[in-house]
């Protein structure tokens, strides 16, 4: 592309018209990687370029900072790594949950979810009698099982592990038979029936017709195309984590009581956390190895 | 054993008044279906929870019907039953369409659907269901033309206009014999090709109820579902369905010559068989199930007993699908009545729908985990779920365009021998 501009510029007469055109292809050339790279993540989702976009720039380390800087120079490093040395894992501190919700309406935001879709309900159970009660509240995102009981079974191969332990979907290949939703033993799926939360008003609102970037692709909402008609989970933020952002429930929590991060990095916050004995996963009983763990 | 035939005879404005309301109801199915892929699913009243509803029930229903037609018209090899065969295997064949019409409506992107061919998944039980279908389809189709072949180029020869380019078309070019000895090793040439293909079909049909069973028994989410069981269950149910409505479509549309009584019989009391075997299956699940008590087990089975919608298992499942079939067919008043076991026959047939409903729904309805019901307060997010209007329409249309085509079928090609009368008939 930058070739051909160059050639073209050599046949201008103009001295001015060559300098206009010698800048528009130094400017195309330094776009050009930028949107190819683009593209190449978007075609080969399964296994993305090594190559990171351009990460934020962190403050320099302090003894206590906040976790979610900690976190995004935990990400950082990761990124650094190639894809299968990296191992996301989520960590929830029950104790810090107060149930707000946050999570689940910036994951809506963040995703665009329609009414039939959520990627990371509050399970909420009451514990105790009136006057004493108390509640437990149990954020669920996709739990990315290690050996996730969704994927095998669906018939046309549109839903797989990464390399990094992400569960992701092929929204173009999935024929939306609904068959990983009734496997999930947590119910982390959920179905695009392609629902508006604003239908029956004067006018849907624009904000629920906005593109979602979800793997790195622009998926407008338009008549039945995908991801409407199509089976949905949450991906940890798979579009923000690789450009070194921290998945939206994570940045959003008011109590820090959500980490993210490398469990294959010893020196990561995660890793810290999930050795500890109060440490659970949920069924594990069925053998399906979640990468979500629980702290009580 | 002589059975009362009672004399059916129908006014004559009753096959077009038939027709017109079926074809009517066709109409409507086509509509719903129209309307479907036109708004997509949102036409529905499923729910992420639940995300199968009527149409995958109706889906297991006619893949039930199908096998349990063909199953018949192979395992009853008695020379007796032979005269069903036809029949079963036509009901197959219009029963498979109407199971992979439902099945396709109920895609999120029906316009995908060759993906499963395409980008074919080794591990999935319905890619491997899938796969099934195509060699099932190809043996009722040989199977069928096997058996009709002589008929079907008689018929070519006989008649005329539309009808003859029909026949000529579906009999392939087949040219029929002239005489007796010919016909006659014809004929056993056929048989012999309809007896290899209704061996090979067994294991084949057996694959695809199996499977469709397995679709389900190898959910280990859901203990409901998990269940060595329900293969078993779906091949019994699928046995006692396709007998039961060999039973009914025989006695109301049968050939009456002298084995006509006797093959009724003989279709009811192989459902009476299934029938009894399947109540015996369900009650170890229950009990079993009961026995467990694993919570979430255990709320499935109150949801069919007590749940929003018992009449499904009270009536539909217990009375219709099986006590009232059981009792027209063993109780000595009702037995002798051809009439009375095509009733027990279409009972059972209808009430299966409820086996079905009762095998899908209720394991969904209760959440995987505590609190998830709670969790997110959406229509979509319930786990209630009774079918929309145009589930209803569509599921009643495309019901009846299925009959409709079974129902042409069934007067266009020769489902009971022609030839086999004229050189057979002579014999005796």
């Amino acid at each position: 592309m930058v070739k051909e501009k160059n050639e073209s510029v050599e046949q201008q007469v103009g001295r001015r018209d060559i300098l206009a055109k010698i800048a528009s292809a130094v400017f195309a050339s330094l776009v050009a990687p930028a949107v190819l790279s683009e593209t190449a993540q978007a075609a080969t989702e399964q296994q993305p370029t090594q190559q990171t976009p351009k990460l934020p720039e962190l403050p320099p380390p302090k003894p206590d900072e906040d976790p979610l800087i900690r976190m995004m120079r935990d990400l950082q490093r990761a990124l650094k790594k190639p894809l299968e040395k990296r191992r996301w894992v989520m960590v929830i501190d029950l104790r810090k949950c107060v149930g707000c919700k946050a999570c689940t309406v910036a994951c809506i935001v963040e995703n665009k979810l329609p009414p039939s879709v959520v990627y990371r309900p509050v399970l909420e159970e009451e514990i105790g009698k009136y006057p004493r009660v108390t509640l437990r509240f149990l954020p669920r995102p996709c739990l990315q099982c290690d050996n996730p009981p969704c994927t095998p079974v669906c018939p046309v191969k549109a839903t797989w592990k990464r390399p990094d332990g992400i569960v992701v979907i092929d929204y173009e290949a999935c024929i939306g038979c609904r068959y990983c939703i009734t496997a999930c033993p947590y119910g982390a799926r959920s179905f695009d029936f392609g629902d508006y939360y604003t239908e029956g008003t004067p006018e849907i609102a624009p904000v629920e017709k906005a593109p979602s970037f979800e793997y790195h692709r622009t998926w407008e909402r338009k008549g039945n195309e995908s991801p409407i008609g199509n089976a949905r989970k949450c991906h940890f933020c798979l579009h923000l984590i690789e450009r070194g952002l921290l998945p939206q429930c994570v940045t959003t929590c008011i109590g820090r009581a959500t980490y993210f991060g490398d469990a294959n990095d010893p020196e990561s916050l995660v890793s810290e956390l999930i050795d500890k004995p109060n440490a659970f996963r949920l069924k594990e009983d069925l053998g399906t190895e979640p990468k979500v763990y629980y702290l009580i | 054993m002589q059975a009362t035939i009672l004399p059916i005879t129908l006014p004559r404005w009753a096959k077009p008044a038939y027709y017109v309301v079926v074809g009517f109801l066709s109409l409507v199915g086509v509509v719903a279906v129209l309307v479907r892929l036109i708004y997509g699913m949102k036409v529905t009243a499923l729910t992420s929870p639940i995300p199968w509803g009527m149409w995958v029930v109706i889906y297991i229903y006619f893949i039930g019907l199908s096998v349990g037609s063909f199953l018949m018209s192979t395992l009853v090899g008695m020379h007796r039953y032979e005269k069903v065969g036809r029949m079963a295997l036509l009901s197959a064949l219009f029963a498979l369409f109407g199971g992979m019409l439902f099945i396709w409506i109920d895609l999120g992107h029906p316009e995908r659907f060759w993906y499963i061919f395409t980008r074919w998944s080794p591990t999935s039980v319905l890619a491997w269901e899938c796969f099934f279908y195509l060699f099932y389809i190809v043996a009722i189709l040989c199977k069928l033309w096997f058996l009709m072949r002589c008929d079907l180029a008689s018929l070519a020869e006989s008649s005329e206009g539309w009808r003859a380019t029909f026949y000529r078309f579906v009999s392939l070019g087949f040219r029929c014999p002239k005489t007796a000895s010919e016909w006659q090793r014809c004929h056993a040439q056929s048989m012999r090709v309809v007896r290899t293909i209704g061996i090979i079909g067994i294991p084949i049909a057996i694959a695809v109820r199996g499977g469709t069973g397995a679709i389900f028994a190898v959910v280990a989410a859901k203990p409901y579902w998990y269940t060595a069981l329900f293969p078993i269950i779906f091949l019994v149910s699928a046995l006692a369905s396709g007998a039961a409505l060999m039973a009914f479509l025989y006695a109301f549309f049968g050939k009456r010559d002298e084995d006509y009584p006797e093959i009724v019989k003989g279709m009811a009391n192989f459902a009476l068989l299934f029938l009894t075997i399947d109540m015996l299956l369900m009650a170890a699940e229950f009990l079993v199930g009961f026995y467990g008590r694993i919570p979430e087990h255990l709320e499935v089975y109150r949801q069919i007993l007590f749940g929003p919608f018992p009449y499904t298992f009270w009536l539909g499942q217990l009375f219709f699908g099986t006590i009232l079939p059981v009792t027209l067919i063993s109780w000595k008043r009702t037995r002798q009545s051809v009439f009375w076991l095509g009733v027990a026959g279409l009972s059972a047939v209808v009430g299966i729908v409820a086996v079905w409903l009762n095998l899908v729904i209720p394991a969904l309805v209760v959440p995987v985990l505590k609190g998830l019901d709670k969790a997110f307060f959406q229509p979509r997010w319930s786990f209630y779920y009774f079918p929309s209007f145009w589930e209803w329409a569509s599921t009643v249309g495309l019901i009846a365009l299925i009959v409709l085509g079974f129902s042409i079928a069934y007067e266009l090609l020769p489902v009971f021998g022609i030839v086999e009368e004229k050189f057979s008939g002579g014999e005796r």
